[in-house]
């Protein structure tokens, strides 16, 4: 039976939590022209066949704001989705949804990095 | 000094009583849109790795999109995104440690909440006007 | 998963209509009762007050209710001036001091409950314990290494308004227990009215423990639970803004690592 001060201080302070902070706020702020230009690029390409989709990726600029915006995007989404695991989810199931939640952010990532590379230097 | 039986005490209510304002369905809208974005994203990918797999997977996939019930979706997620980012925008402010005046914080919600809808339709409209279909 | 409804022994029953005193300028109040003598779930006790005999403000209503017609309402009150903190509850949806809430500001019956997310030791009385721990946990008191002067720490002008809208906090909990962050994770952060006493700490000038003090604070839990959701600073009976005050907190922890 712990004393109520006991209990607030609990395993102590972690002494961290500012670099989290600072990368959501990081990747938002890019995130701005990012998203954009994400939203811009689907729009321009509403209803396009394979061949125009290729064409366009295949800029070297295109295919680096694309890569750029995915990482951004993904790393943004792990980070607030932690957040509210954090928040809402106790018990056993955290750890299987802070897991859940990295991995699927990463595999996500690493498929639109594959799909970029393949229509920008595939044929 | 008698046991209080401490662990039988009824936990007040919370989210049953409390007054729902603006600002807090602001924030809790903004969490849901995150995480409405957090799965729409799958989609996203979902149309590059199509281009990347076949022309004609390619293919099918646009037209999966092109149905009614996607462009709803699309519509959606657009709205979500939108709003987000605005709610985001708030949030920036905030942490530069400005923009906390009370008064200040309704008008920047009504204004988020406003700018999200309008954008979201003049967005869509933007693209039928050019495009000469949806 | 955290609870967002109330557990089975929190649930609220109907309870008692008390009579009308008699004809008059008559207001409804509705207020949350519970006694661990009842051994039963909490319930809504209605009553009717006559407003022409009755003070401005709700907690005139309450003594009214306790002193002419049920003795065993029980809340705590002590100033009647909005300076203790004693008699926060939640009043028509939102926390503030029922010694500063005017009647006629509540349209319709007037719903009393005691202050959101709180074991309830009896009627509109919160355990604050846990509130009091996390309060004492921050050190709130001047911490020094460079020996003590002959007479006072100096301080200047401007440093001195650094405290200003911090020091007047009356701890009355109003802003912790109406914030949803504190709701579900009460147990580890430390919630708006905490973190703006630690602020007022760590911008007081004569103090020198500001590096511990944000080591201590610079935890997901402990601080990293505010999402802004401003509950907070719409709810200080005082005028006080503890979201400003932890956006403060978040920049200090940023500045100390560019």
């Amino acid at each position: 039976m712990k004393t109520p001060l006991g209990t607030v201080f609990g395993l102590g302070s972690a002494r961290t939590g500012t670099e989290h902070w600072w990368l959501q706020r990081v990747t938002a702020i890019a995130n701005i022209p990012l998203v954009l230009f994400l939203i811009a690029f689907i729009l321009w390409h509403l209803g396009a066949d394979r061949a125009t989709l290729m064409a366009s990726v295949k800029h070297p600029l295109i295919a680096i704001a694309l890569a750029l915006s995915f990482l951004s995007i993904l790393w943004h989404m792990r980070l607030g989705m932690q957040v509210v695991i954090e928040d809402y989810v106790h018990g056993r199931w955290r750890i299987v949804c802070l897991l859940v939640n990295a991995f699927f952010t990463i595999a996500l990532g690493v498929a639109a990095l594959y799909a970029i590379l393949s229509l920008s230097f595939g044929a | 000094m008698a046991e209080t039986h401490t662990d039988q005490r009824p936990l007040s209510p919370h989210l049953q009583i409390y007054r729902p304002m603006l600002t807090m369905m602001m924030s809790i809208v903004h969490r849901i849109t995150g995480m409405a974005l957090y799965f729409g994203i799958i989609l996203l990918v979902w149309w590059l790795m199509a281009a990347a797999i076949s022309a004609e997977y390619f293919a099918l996939t646009q037209s999966v999109f092109g149905h009614w019930l996607g462009k709803i979706v699309l519509f959606g997620f657009t709205w979500a995104l939108l709003h987000h980012m605005l709610g985001g925008l708030r949030h920036l402010l905030w942490d530069t440690g400005h923009g906390f005046k009370l008064n200040l914080v309704e008008w920047l919600a009504r204004l988020n909440l406003a700018l999200s809808i309008i954008l979201t339709l003049a967005l869509w409209i933007g693209v039928y006007w050019v495009r000469g279909t949806l | 998963m955290v609870a967002f409804t109330l557990p089975q022994n929190s649930k609220i029953d109907a309870g008692k209509t008390w009579p009308a005193p008699h004809k008059g300028d008559l207001k409804e109040f509705r207020i949350y009762r519970w006694s661990p003598d009842d051994h039963r779930n909490p319930r809504i006790d209605t009553y009717q007050v006559d407003l022409k005999s009755c003070g401005p403000m709700v907690l005139d209503a309450l003594i009214k209710i306790k002193n002419e017609q049920d003795a065993t309402l029980t809340f705590r009150r002590s100033c009647r001036e909005g300076i203790c903190g004693s008699c926060a509850m939640n009043i028509d949806g939102t926390n503030t001091l029922a010694c500063l809430k005017a009647i006629e500001d509540v349209r319709g019956p007037v719903k009393i409950y005691p202050l959101p997310h709180m074991p309830v030791v009896k009627d509109l009385v919160p355990d604050m314990t846990h509130f009091y721990a996390q309060h004492r946990s921050i050190e709130p008191w001047l911490k020094t290494t460079t020996p003590t002067p002959q007479a006072e720490w100096k301080q200047s002008r401007p440093d001195r308004a650094k405290l200003d809208g911090l020091y007047e906090c009356i701890l009355c909990a109003c802003c912790s227990t109406s914030c949803p962050s504190y709701w579900w994770n009460g147990d580890r952060y430390l919630g708006p009215a905490i973190l703006l006493q630690a602020y007022r700490w760590l911008i007081d000038s004569r103090d020198e423990a500001t590096g511990e003090r944000l080591d201590n604070l610079e935890d997901p839990f402990r601080l990293y639970r505010c999402h802004t959701i401003m509950n907070c600073a719409k709810a200080c009976p005082k005028h006080l803004n503890p979201a400003k005050a932890i956006a403060e907190i978040k920049k200090m922890m940023v500045e100390r690592r560019l």
